[in-house]
């Protein structure tokens, strides 16, 4: 229900037309609520006819072709954010591995950096006793991880 | 920018469609309907942003906002009257944002004033009228021009504002005081009973 005075939208009426009956005159004279309508109505309906209304709006077929873009647009950023979502996730799989394997076998990855020529690599590997068959799977498993990422992050922003 | 508009995750979107009535999304919209409601709605709703935000560009940006909004809703309307206050309460929530993201109302407002828009196309009166105006609070304006420009009822505004309809009637009074204030401070006084 609305609480406005029953005589507010007659106050604004006749303060646009100027046009007062006696007894709106009077009520007005008494209703403070009134009194403020009346006192700024033909103001508010004279800016109200100045403003621009002619102002050009886009048509209204282009908004709605807008609307549809947009709409794709929207529809296909809700469809690739699990995808998004994976990607972080890997990449942080991906780094968290490395991390693990260099602190589980910094020592034998020293000892590979300092003879870093490939018969070097080859005879310590086949002599070396720290390096396991799981070292080597370990390794093989974490750089193809690497690779399938890196490629499909380089493919997927193609 | 309009992306934005469009790419709003559900929990910004929610509280606006809920405060509207929260209904279900009925059939989609088609074109042919979309104009028809836009050349019913769009001219007017355009001032009123352009009165709320003092920028006849920003005012284009958020009458098409508010269009993608409602096209994205396609919230069930039971009538003409039923979409017009839709569309007011989207179009005032997307002015306040604005106003919350931008954080320069007074830049704004100073701007309506001094700009070339309203110098360099209008006569002095409409300078200033929009001067005079812009001396109100976004919200004083909104009240000032749903109840007088767009005859807006007190349930309607508050549908538009967000506000208890019971509240309309005080902030209204206030809002009417604080014009008549700033007529008499320009020197326009404010209309006495004849």
């Amino acid at each position: 229900m609305s609480d406005a005075c029953r005589f507010e939208s007659d106050t604004i009426a006749a303060a646009k037309s100027g046009q007062w009956t006696d007894t709106l005159r009077a009520h007005v004279a008494s209703c403070a609520d009134c009194s403020a309508t009346a006192s700024v109505a033909a103001w508010m309906d004279r800016i109200g006819r100045t403003d621009e209304r002619t102002h050009k709006l886009p048509d209204p077929s282009v908004v709605w072709l807008k609307s549809q873009l947009l709409r794709g647009t929207a529809a296909a950023e809700r469809v690739s954010r699990p995808v998004t979502i994976a990607q972080v996730l890997a990449y942080f799989t991906v780094a968290a591995g490395w991390a693990g394997f260099l602190n589980w076998k910094w020592e034998i990855v020293q000892r590979w950096m300092v003879g870093v020529s490939a018969q070097h690599i080859a005879v310590n590997a086949a002599s070396t006793s720290g390096v396991s068959l799981g070292m080597l799977a370990t390794l093989f498993l974490l750089a193809t991880i690497t690779v399938v990422v890196a490629l499909h992050t380089i493919l997927a922003e193609e | 920018m309009y992306a934005d508009a469009m790419a709003l995750p559900a929990f910004a979107a929610a509280p606006s469609e809920a405060r509207t009535g929260g209904r279900a999304p009925q059939t989609p919209m088609n074109e042919a309907k979309f104009e028809a409601l836009y050349r019913r709605n769009a001219a007017s709703l355009w001032s009123y942003l352009h009165r709320l935000t003092g920028n006849a560009s920003v005012a284009d940006d958020l009458v098409q906002k508010t269009f993608f909004r409602f096209i994205r809703a396609n919230p069930e309307t039971e009538s003409d009257d039923h979409t017009r206050r839709y569309l007011y309460r989207t179009a005032t929530n997307l002015a306040f944002d604005h106003f919350r993201e931008t954080k320069r109302e007074r830049e704004v407002t100073a701007a309506m004033v001094s700009n070339g828009e309203t110098r360099g196309t209008g006569s002095d009166l409409r300078h200033d009228m929009t001067r005079v105006f812009t001396e109100l609070k976004p919200r004083e304006r909104a009240l000032l021009w749903l109840a007088h420009v767009e005859g807006s009822s007190h349930e309607e505004i508050a549908e538009a504002l967000g506000v208890k309809s019971k509240s309309v009637k005080v902030l209204l009074f206030r809002a009417r005081r604080r014009l008549a204030d700033v007529l008499r401070k320009h020197g326009l006084a404010p209309q006495e009973l004849a």
